[in-house]
């Protein structure tokens, strides 16, 4: 089968090789191959674009995550309230700091449940890591409120939301820490990895400075052990490029998104549609709507050319790598229900409205199908 | 600064494969691939080929493979892990981030670990020994390899500067349990940025690695363990396969160098040897001499960026103040550190400017 709808953009959004070729060839000429002028340029230009004091770059969002988590403190015996429906990095970073994992479960927007979170609260909670899931937002204004009063820390996952906004502020901007990730398919890409931080907090700034590169206060000197998270120039210079046009990205996401919401529109019956809410620019990262019959539909729309997935069928606390958690199977009802019925349609800035008309066409044939 | 003669210049070698390069960069853009691809998959097996091993992972730089190398083996808290105090920082730093103690052992005057000192630094909580082959030059693996086994010990190489070179005839990367290379921008074999491999027969290290520098995802929907995001770049990976066929070339082009440096200036300083059944690479090529800090500021003045890899060995450096050793604890590695000093050498340095590098000194030193 042909692919008619496909979920990689990549081969289009590079087609046009020689300007990329351009965009290196600054680097590959000064030689500067890690951090440098291209990384400050990038991150001088990335704080200011999305509105925070400070910005790291590093390898990739799930550093960005280890290094927020490092900068405020966390480590061995800490707990960390965090919702279940993320990429596995979330709480790849939280164990990989010694940290312990708390999950919550998430709303019918998919976004992290603010209202049980009293109950997951113990002596040991150290921080909340609310994830801007699918590049929608969680309430922020309310985890931050409840953070302050239980006197914790919140660091945002805003890894799928660079180009959204929340009552006019960027994802990641709300917390004490903001961890970004430029993935290939993210609305700010590179071409390969690449990820930030971002703070008001200079003290932090200065010091996952230094943890990104060695631990070093300068080329001999080392004052505590740190590692190796520097992003690459070559694809700090194409973050770079890309920051101009994400918003535009941003823009034709939302317009394909609203017109994909209106064509299902009337399959209320079969399909549920989150919420969305005008303070609240999403970056459609993953447009997913809840489907019955999911594993059915996902198999027909890929047998016809859709290139459909799922994110995720089985929630993070239920993976084999959380079994030491000894969280049990009816743990978290709704996030365990979402992974049975979500479904992730693309919807990128190179999709055309005939291939969402295609879409739409092939979900309500299945569901014709389905009710004779 | 910038210096008439620099420390290293990429510029020649880059330029002739240049034809290369920018084919695998439109290769890999059209390819839609930039994650773990077709890229990394077959400089993986080239480079294991090249090393005489069975398997290679790529990761995204030396440091990250040393610490998931150490992961993969199950070394943590409460274990001991033998090195040397004269590498860079990555060596001990890697031990210590997975809740490991570095335990340092001098080295010879040929910037290797001694073996004479290893058994006694050996403890009930030691886990392995991780040798550095310095300055492109491989230890004394026989003699390790032999109080390894003696003592139940892992080998872990730290290759990150040697790639290529050999001892009887086996190659850096292919005498321990599982070894971990560099390919930092100034490697002799380098990327464009940050990247390294990792290089052993253990298909099980090998699978634990590349499960846990990919989040610990066994498949797309499943994971395993929590992992980390350590991958090595699909473009990079495209341009170490133009460079990896001609790394033999470009190294004997450094010996040559090297030799030319030795013939010229054994007089006056104290060069590099080489014993018959080894073959040292150079990825520094490192002198000692009595008047170091002085020798470097005449050569710097003088427009030739010699460098010193490292001044503060690793013992000495704040890091590891809570170690408690002393100054005084590793007298070769210290008497070292005052007198090493690394020259500009590199594949296409320019004759001019080799025979410049060789009269400066021996001027400095009083001859010619």
């Amino acid at each position: 089968m042909k692919l008619v709808v496909p979920y990689n953009y990549i081969p289009e959004q590079f087609s046009n090789h020689e300007k990329f070729f351009d965009l290196w060839k600054p680097v590959l000429q000064s030689g500067e191959f890690t951090l440098g002028p291209f990384v400050e340029n990038f991150e001088n230009k990335f704080a200011s674009y999305i509105g925070s004091k400070f910005c790291i770059a590093v390898n990739n969002g799930t550093d960005a995550l280890i290094l927020s988590l490092k900068a405020a403190g966390i480590g061995p015996g800490d707990e960390i309230i965090t919702p279940s429906n993320s990429f596995y990095a979330t709480t790849g970073a939280i164990v990989a700091v010694g940290a312990i994992p708390v999950f919550s479960d998430v709303d019918s927007r998919y976004q992290i449940e603010i209202s049980g979170m009293k109950t997951l609260i113990t002596k040991k909670t150290k921080a909340i890591l609310p994830v801007h899931w699918a590049g929608a937002s969680p309430d922020m204004l309310q985890i931050i409120e409840f953070a302050r009063q239980q006197d914790l820390l919140v660091i945002e996952d805003a890894c799928m939301a660079i180009g959204g906004k929340l009552h006019g502020k960027s994802p990641g901007t709300f917390g004490d820490l903001g961890a970004y990730s430029m993935h290939p398919l993210k609305t700010l890409n590179v071409a390969g990895d690449g990820g930030m931080v971002v703070t008001n907090n200079e003290a932090l700034y200065l010091w996952m400075k230094k943890f990104r590169n060695h631990g070093m206060t300068n080329r001999n000197e080392i004052e505590f052990w740190g590692v190796n998270m520097r992003i690459q120039p070559l694809q700090a210079v194409i973050a770079n490029y890309f920051l101009d046009y994400v918003d535009g990205f941003v823009r034709i996401r939302n317009r394909n998104a609203s017109y994909l919401d209106n064509l299902l529109n009337d399959l209320e019956r079969y399909l549920q549609i989150p919420n969305r809410l005008n303070h609240n620019l999403e970056t459609f990262s993953l447009y997913m709507i809840l489907a019955s019959d999911r594993d059915n539909l996902i198999k027909y729309l890929i047998h016809h050319g859709v290139e459909a997935k799922i994110h995720y069928p089985t929630p993070l606390h239920l993976q084999p790598a959380a079994q030491k958690l000894g969280l049990n199977k009816q743990a978290l009802p709704v996030a365990e229900k979402q992974a049975r019925e979500l479904l992730t349609i693309p919807i990128h800035q190179y999709l055309k409205f005939s291939q969402l008309d295609y879409v739409s066409q092939l979900i309500h044939t299945f569901y014709q199908n389905e009710s004779r | 600064m910038s210096y008439k003669i620099p420390y290293v210049d990429f510029g020649p070698t880059t330029r002739s494969s240049k034809v290369e390069l920018i084919n695998a960069f439109g290769r890999v853009l059209d390819s839609g691939r930039f994650v773990l691809g077709e890229e990394v998959k077959v400089f993986e097996k080239e480079f294991a080929d090249y090393c005489g091993t069975e398997y290679a992972a790529g990761l995204a730089n030396g440091t990250c493979s040393l610490h998931l190398i150490f992961r993969a083996l199950g070394i943590g808290p409460g274990d001991e892990v033998i090195t040397a105090p004269n590498s860079f920082i990555a060596t001990a730093s890697a031990i210590a981030q997975v809740g490991a103690k570095p335990v340092f052992v001098d080295t010879k005057l040929d910037f290797n670990i001694d073996p004479d000192l290893i058994e006694s630094a050996i403890t009930e909580n030691t886990k392995a020994i991780v040798p550095v082959h310095l300055t492109g030059r491989v230890a004394r693996m026989n003699e390790i390899t032999n109080i390894a086994k003696a003592n139940n010990l892992l080998i872990i190489e730290d290759s990150a500067q040697s790639v290529g070179a050999e001892l009887d005839g086996k190659k850096a990367g292919s005498f321990g349990d599982v070894a971990s290379f560099s390919f930092h921008p100034l490697k002799n074999l380098h990327a464009f940025g940050d990247a390294g491999i990792v290089t052993s027969n253990k298909i099980d290290v090998i699978t634990e690695l590349n499960m846990l520098k990919n989040h610990g995802l066994q498949d797309r929907s499943t994971c395993a363990q929590w992992g980390l995001n350590c991958r090595l770049d699909e473009m990079q990976a495209a341009f170490l396969s133009v460079q990896l066929p001609q790394l033999d070339a470009l190294t004997n082009e450094r010996r040559r160098i090297a030799e030319f440096f030795n013939k010229n200036l054994s007089e006056v300083v104290d060069t590099p040897t080489e014993s018959k059944n080894e073959k040292h690479v150079y990825q520094t090529y490192v002198i000692r001499s009595d008047r170091r800090d002085k020798l470097k500021e005449y050569l710097n003045t003088n427009g030739v960026e010699a460098l010193i890899h490292y001044p503060i060995p690793i013992h000495l450096q704040p890091a590891a103040r809570y170690l408690n050793y002393k100054k005084g604890s590793f007298p070769v590695v210290e008497k070292l550190s005052n007198e090493i000093l690394s020259l500009p050498l590199y594949p296409g340095m320019p004759t001019q400017h080799q025979e410049q590098v060789v009269s400066l000194i021996l001027k400095f030193y009083g001859i010619k």
